[in-house]
C-alpha cells in the first residue's frame, strides 16, 4: 500500500500508469469487441475516420477496419515487448550472475561474448536474425532478446560481485550449500531489482524495434502490428495519412507510457531504500 | 466589308480554339519538336548488367533501350504492330525455315564502327539462342544466320518456326550488340555489359552507383536530326513515395513505371504542370496470377481450384489494389492483346457460395474451427499490388473456410522458394505477356521444366493434352491457324486452371508538361526515346 501510495506520488508516474492500463485493456478487449479476423474487409477502402460510427477510425487500402487493426496491434505490440523484455532480463540475469559469482576464466568469458554482442548494433542483429530464419512472432521476440540481454547481463554482474562479497554468502558456503544454489538462491534474489529496474527501457525499445521489423516487412505478415500499418499507410502517405498518423501516435504514447511508469517504479523504489 | 473582317476573326478565333482543344488531351503533338535538353527521369532500380540481349527484361530495357536497339520497335500503326529499327524490312520464308532481314544502311557504332549483318548474325547466335531469358525459347531452332552482304541476314531454322512469333519477339528479343566488343572472352563478363555500347540515339556515359545513370546524345545517330535530347539522366530513387514528391518539386521531369503510387495518381493529377498519362504500355502487359503448387493433394483437385478461382472477387481487385487502373482477365491471354485474345472461355463469377459447395464437394469439409485446410501463400515482393493482392487473397480464402499463412521473403528469396525449391502452395506472380503466347506465357503450364527456372510451370502441372497443343502451336506456320491453336489453349487453361489469371495491368507515366513526343508507341518506356524532347 505504501509504495504503492509513494508509485502515484508523481503525475508522470500517474500518466504512465493510466496509459499502460489503457494498452493492457486495450490488448485484452481486442478478442472481445473485434472477434473475428481483423485483417477481414470491413468496408470500402480508404475510408476516412470519423465518417462511418461503424468504422470510426476508417478503413485501410483494402478496407480493413483501423480501430479493430489497432486494438489487434496493441496486443501484439505489448506481447512481443513483454516477452522479449523477459527473456532479455532472464538470458541477462543467469548470465550476469554466473559470471559475477564464478569469476576467473568463466567470467572473462562470458564477459567477451557479451562484448561483442554488445559491439554489433542490436537492431541489426535482429535485422539479421529474422531475415536468415524467417519472420514469425517467436523468431522476431527472439531476435529482439538477442539483442537485448546485454545490458541486464552488465547490471547483474556488477551487483553480484559486490553481493557475493557479504557474510550471507560467506556462512552459506560454510553449511556446505552447493555454489549454483548460493548463486541462484541466495546471490541472484538480490541482485535482481537494479537488473528489472532496466525493465521499462528494455520493453519501451523491444516495441520500437518490433514496430521497426513490421515496418521493414520483417514482421510477421499473419498478425496485425502497428510497425506494419504505418508501412502500409505510407504508401498512400500523402492522400490517406490518418492511416499513418494513428498507428504512430499510438506507438508513441506506447513507449512513453511503459516509460513513464517504469521511472514511477525505479523512483518509488529509490525513495524506499534512501528511507530504509 | 466590315462584317468580313469580323467574320474572319471569329473565323481564326473558333480555329485557333479549336485547334487549341485537340491539342489539350496531348500535349507536345501540336508544338513542333525543341531540340536540346537534359530529360531527368526516375529510377527505382539498379540492373547491373544493362545488356538487353542477355537479360531481356523491363527494368534493363528502361535504360539500355536508348543506347542498344533491336530490330524492330513495337508501333500502333505500323504493318503488323512494327516499325523499323536497324532491320529495314523482314521476310519469312513460306516453309518457315529461314527469316530474311534487309539492315539499315549508314548505321555506326557508338565506338565508329560499321554496323553490319555480322553483328546480327553474332547477336543471335552468340547471345539470344543460348543467354537470353527469353531468346532461348523463341530461338531454339535457330540453326545458323547466313550473311550473303553486310545489309543482309539470313536467320535459318533447323525446325519450321512459326514467322508471326519471330515478328512478335522482335521489339523486345532483338537487340544488337557489337560483334567486335563481344568476340573476345566471355560474353557473360564483357565489360561492355555493365557500360553498353549501341547504336541507338544516346551513348552511355556514366554510371554512379545509388545516384544515377546518365546517357549523352550520340551525334551520329542514323536518325534524322535525331535526338532531340542532349541528355537523360536516370535518378535513382528506390522509395515510391518519393518520386512524386520530386515531380513536383521539379527534381524529375517523368516518373514511368507506376514510381508514383497509384493512390497519389487522383491527387497527382489536378497539380498544375504534372500530367497522368496511362498510353505507352500496351506491349508491356503484366498479369496478375494465382501460381498453383499441384503436388499439394488438395490442389491437384479441380473442384479446389475452380472453388479459389470463384473465392476470388476480380471487380474488388480491380478497384481496390488498382484503383481501377486495371482489368480483369479471363484467362492466360490478355484482353487488350489484338491478335490472340478470344473471350470464349470458361469463367468464374465471384460466387462464395459456389465456392463452398465444391470444396464440399472435394471431400473437404470445414472441421470445427470453421477451417478445412491449411496453405502457404507466397506474395511476389516486387509490386506493392502483388503484396496487397496476398492481402486480399488470405482474407478471400478465409472465406471460403481455406486458412492461408502469408510467408514474405525478397526478390531472391521468392524466385528461390517458388521456381526452385517449390516450397510453396499458392503464390502470386507477375508474369508479363510479351505479344505472343509462345513467348513467356505457355512456359507457365507447359511441363518438363527444368528446375530453377524463373518465371515457369514449377507447380509440378501435367497436362499431356496441354502440352500437345502448345508443342503442336510452336510448328503451325499460318498464321490463322496458330492463332486458333492459341485460342484453344486459352479455353483449356481456364478450363483446367493450372493457374489462376486475375487481373491485367500496365503502367502510368507522370511527367511533366513539357515533356513532349511520350507515350507515342505501346512499348514507349522501354524505346528509344529518339524523338522525346523537352519544350519551354
Amino acid at each position: 500500500m505504501n509504495r504503492l501510495h509513494r508509485f502515484f506520488r508523481t503525475p508522470e508516474a500517474i500518466a504512465g500508469a493510466l496509459i499502460l492500463a489503457l494498452l493492457i485493456a486495450m490488448a485484452l478487449a481486442a478478442p472481445l469487441l473485434f472477434s473475428g479476423d481483423p485483417q477481414a474487409i470491413a468496408g470500402p477502402a480508404l475510408l476516412p475516420p470519423f465518417h462511418d460510427w461503424s468504422l470510426p477510425l476508417g478503413t485501410d487500402r483494402l478496407g480493413r477496419d483501423v480501430l479493430a487493426e489497432l486494438f489487434h496491434g496493441a496486443r501484439t505490440s505489448l506481447a512481443v515487448g513483454l516477452a522479449a523484455a523477459a527473456a532479455a532480463l532472464l538470458i541477462g540475469a543467469v548470465i550476469g550472475t554466473l559470471a559475477g559469482f564464478a569469476g576467473g576464466l568463466v567470467d572473462e568469458v562470458l564477459m567477451r561474448i557479451t562484448d561483442a554482442f554488445q559491439t554489433v548494433p542490436s537492431f541489426l542483429l535482429a535485422l539479421a536474425f529474422v531475415s536468415i530464419v524467417g519472420p514469425s512472432l517467436g523468431v522476431v521476440v527472439a531476435a529482439i532478446a538477442l539483442g537485448a540481454w546485454t545490458g541486464p547481463a552488465r547490471v547483474a554482474r556488477a551487483e553480484v560481485l559486490s553481493i557475493r562479497e557479504r557474510d550471507y554468502v560467506a556462512g552459506a558456503r560454510v553449511i556446505g550449500m552447493h555454489p549454483l544454489e548460493i548463486a541462484f538462491r541466495e546471490v541472484l534474489p538480490n541482485a535482481l531489482p537494479p537488473v528489472l529496474a532496466l525493465s521499462s527501457v528494455i520493453v519501451a525499445a523491444a516495441i520500437l524495434t518490433e514496430a521497426a521489423l513490421s515496418f521493414l516487412g520483417l514482421g510477421d505478415p499473419n498478425r496485425v502490428t502497428w510497425g506494419g500499418m504505418i508501412a502500409e499507410g505510407r504508401t498512400v502517405l500523402r492522400t490517406a495519412p490518418f492511416l499513418s498518423i494513428i498507428p504512430g501516435v499510438s506507438l508513441v504514447l506506447t513507449v512513453l507510457g511503459v516509460y513513464l511508469a517504469g521511472e514511477g517504479v525505479v523512483e518509488s523504489t529509490a525513495v524506499r531504500r534512501s528511507l530504509s | 466589308m466590315s462584317e468580313f473582317t469580323i467574320s474572319r476573326r471569329g473565323l481564326l478565333a473558333g480555329s485557333a480554339l479549336l485547334l487549341a482543344s485537340t491539342a489539350l488531351p496531348t500535349i507536345g503533338f501540336a508544338q513542333t519538336p525543341k531540340k536540346g535538353g537534359r530529360l531527368t527521369v526516375a529510377a527505382d532500380s539498379e540492373p547491373r548488367n544493362l545488356n538487353p540481349a542477355i537479360v531481356a527484361s523491363n527494368g534493363v530495357f528502361f535504360i539500355s533501350s536508348k543506347i542498344v536497339e533491336t530490330l524492330a520497335e513495337a508501333s500502333f500503326d505500323g504493318k503488323d504492330g512494327l516499325e523499323p529499327r536497324l532491320a529495314l524490312s523482314w521476310e519469312g520464308a513460306p516453309d518457315g525455315l529461314s527469316v530474311t532481314f534487309k539492315l539499315r544502311d549508314g548505321v555506326k557504332w557508338h565506338d565508329g564502327k560499321p554496323f553490319t549483318s555480322a553483328d546480327v548474325a553474332f547477336s543471335a547466335l552468340q547471345i539470344w539462342k543460348p543467354l537470353q531469358n527469353l531468346g532461348r525459347t523463341v530461338f531454339k531452332d535457330l540453326a545458323a544466320v547466313d550473311t550473303p552482304d553486310e545489309l543482309t541476314a539470313i536467320f535459318k531454322f533447323a525446325k519450321p518456326t512459326p514467322f508471326q512469333l519471330i515478328r512478335n519477339a522482335l521489339p523486345a528479343l532483338s537487340s544488337v550488340v557489337p560483334k567486335h566488343l563481344y568476340e573476345v572472352g566471355k560474353i557473360e563478363d564483357n565489360p561492355a555489359n555493365n557500360a553498353p555500347v549501341g547504336t541507338g540515339p544516346f551513348k552511355f556515359a556514366e554510371y554512379k552507383a545509388g545516384q544515377y545513370y546518365r546517357l549523352a546524345r550520340n551525334d551520329a545517330y542514323w536518325g534524322k536530326d535525331k535526338p532531340y535530347l542532349d541528355e537523360i539522366v536516370y535518378q535513382v530513387l528506390p522509395d515510391r513515395t518519393s518520386a512524386a514528391a520530386a515531380l513536383e518539386a521539379e527534381e524529375i521531369q517523368l516518373a514511368a513505371f507506376s514510381a508514383v503510387p497509384l493512390a497519389d495518381l487522383d491527387r497527382i493529377s489536378k497539380v498544375p504542370g504534372l500530367k497522368v498519362v496511362t498510353k505507352g504500355y500496351e506491349g508491356l502487359t503484366y498479369q496478375l496470377v494465382v501460381e498453383i503448387n499441384h503436388r499439394r493433394k488438395e490442389l491437384a483437385d479441380l473442384k479446389v481450384r475452380q472453388a479459389i478461382a470463384h473465392a476470388i472477387d476480380k471487380d474488388f481487385v480491380v478497384k481496390t489494389v488498382f484503383l481501377g487502373y486495371a482489368a480483369t482477365a479471363t484467362g492466360p491471354v490478355p484482353k487488350n492483346d489484338p491478335q490472340f485474345y478470344t473471350a470464349d472461355v470458361p469463367t468464374y463469377a465471384f460466387d462464395v457460395a459456389k465456392a463452398n459447395a465444391l470444396l464440399d464437394e472435394a471431400g473437404y469439409k470445414r472441421a470445427d474451427d470453421g477451417k478445412r485446410f491449411a496453405l502457404k501463400l507466397l506474395p511476389a515482393p516486387y509490386f506493392n499490388e502483388t503484396k496487397q493482392f496476398g492481402d486480399y487473397l488470405r482474407q478471400a480464402l478465409a472465406a471460403i473456410g481455406i486458412d492461408a499463412e502469408i510467408v514474405n521473403n525478397d526478390s531472391a528469396a521468392h524466385i528461390k522458394a517458388v521456381y526452385t525449391d517449390h516450397a510453396f502452395d499458392l503464390a502470386v506472380g507477375p508474369p508479363v505477356f510479351r505479344g505472343d503466347p509462345a513467348i513467356s506465357t505457355t512456359i507457365l503450364v507447359q511441363s518438363g521444366i527444368p528446375d530453377g527456372v524463373p518465371f515457369s510451370n514449377q507447380g509440378g502441372y501435367k497436362n499431356a493434352d496441354l502440352d500437345a497443343l502448345i508443342a503442336k502451336a510452336s510448328e503451325t506456320l499460318d498464321t490463322s491457324a496458330r492463332t486458333e491453336l492459341y485460342k484453344e489453349f486459352q479455353k483449356k487453361v481456364a478450363a483446367d486452371l493450372p493457374l489462376i489469371n486475375v487481373a491485367e495491368w500496365s503502367f502510368i507515366s507522370v511527367a511533366r508538361d513539357t515533356v513532349g513526343n511520350i507515350a507515342n508507341n505501346p512499348r514507349w518506356a522501354v524505346s528509344n526515346w529518339a524523338d522525346t524532347y523537352l519544350a519551354g
